[in-house]
């Protein structure tokens, strides 16, 4: 076995040691060593498992969650609010602009109708 | 009864607030030991978490649900969050690790206790003396219990980087515990 490989294979074997420890399904795998290996890797897993004592999960207080909650909850009912609006006033101008631009094309178009007709009407009387 | 999953979630809260509280619940304590490890005091824990919540409601109108867990985006925020907290601090101070776990015990619990309290301070100053991508994952492995996968989506990184980081870092905390130089450990890891 190369040293690449051996490394791969030590990285595994704790990675599975590590999964073992904190009880997740896929540590459930065999951790398949040698004596020697585990004789070897024993002050890792020693360190790993003195890692998963010291390393308990914190509980935040109560009352931070509960008001925490509270004032998020709030922020994204006024956000929501605000988005809507803004989507609503981006909408209508929208259409208004757009209304504008059909107006003015419709009087654009019957004044160069009207601008054509009488100069073909002033070319005639020539 | 079956919990709503995270895509079906995120896709009412884009309409529905009170769904974004349903993520809040469900994630927060996750993020809050995940922040108090990574600051060491409740105060600036619960801080941060705050700003981390909030930062993740103002860009949740252009969170896209690529499939990743919604705690990956949280924790990256949370992340950040945290790199900007140390810069700030060790611009102003440097503020010795707070020991709210372990507050009380040497007056209060027998000595045998104290004395492995003081062996779980000892490891948790040496956890915070590494690179913070070393903190992370002990933190997202042993506090938050997460899998492999769920580390490497938070990290950016692909499950077998993951365990070998994992290795490498409890090589140099093992050289870092018995006074060895960790420093050039992490160094030679940078070549790799």
């Amino acid at each position: 076995m190369t040293a690449g490989s051996d490394e791969k294979c030590t990285s595994e074997v704790l990675a599975a040691h590590a999964d073992a420890l904190i009880g997740r399904p896929e540590a459930t795998q065999r951790i398949d060593v040698t004596d020697e290996e585990r004789v070897q890797m024993a002050p890792l897993f020693e360190l790993a498992g003195q890692l998963k004592q010291s390393m308990e999960p914190v509980q935040p207080a109560a009352a931070f969650v509960h008001s925490l909650g509270k004032e998020l909850a709030r922020t994204a009912r006024h956000q929501l609010t605000a988005t809507r609006r803004m989507r609503r006033g981006v909408l209508i101008g929208a259409a208004t602009v757009g209304s504008l631009v059909s107006i003015a094309s419709v009087v654009g178009a019957i004044i160069f109708v009207v601008s054509r007709q009488r100069a073909r009407s002033h070319a005639q009387t020539l | 009864m079956e919990a709503e999953s995270d895509s079906a979630l995120i896709a009412r809260a884009k309409q529905d607030p009170e769904a974004f509280s349903l993520l809040y619940e469900r994630y927060v304590r996750n993020i809050y030991s995940y922040v108090y490890y990574r600051t060491g005091n409740h105060q600036d824990a619960e801080d941060l978490v705050a700003r981390t919540f909030y930062r993740a409601l103002k860009h949740f109108s252009r969170y896209v649900d690529r499939g990743a867990p919604f705690s990956a985006y949280l924790y990256r925020i949370a992340h950040n969050m945290v790199a900007n907290w140390h810069r700030d601090r060790s611009r102003r101070q440097i503020v010795p690790l707070d020991e709210t776990m372990l507050s009380g015990v040497k007056r209060e619990q027998p000595a045998a206790v104290a004395e492995e309290k003081d062996a779980q301070g000892v490891l948790l100053e040496a956890v915070r003396h590494l690179p913070e991508d070393r903190q992370q994952l002990l933190i997202l492995k042993f506090v938050d219990q997460l899998s492999n996968a769920e580390i490497g989506a938070i990290m950016g990184r692909t499950e077998g980087a993951i365990k070998s980081l994992y290795h490498r870092t409890l090589v140099a905390l093992r050289q870092g515990l018995m006074g060895e130089d960790i420093k050039g450990s992490y160094h030679e890891e940078g070549e790799r």
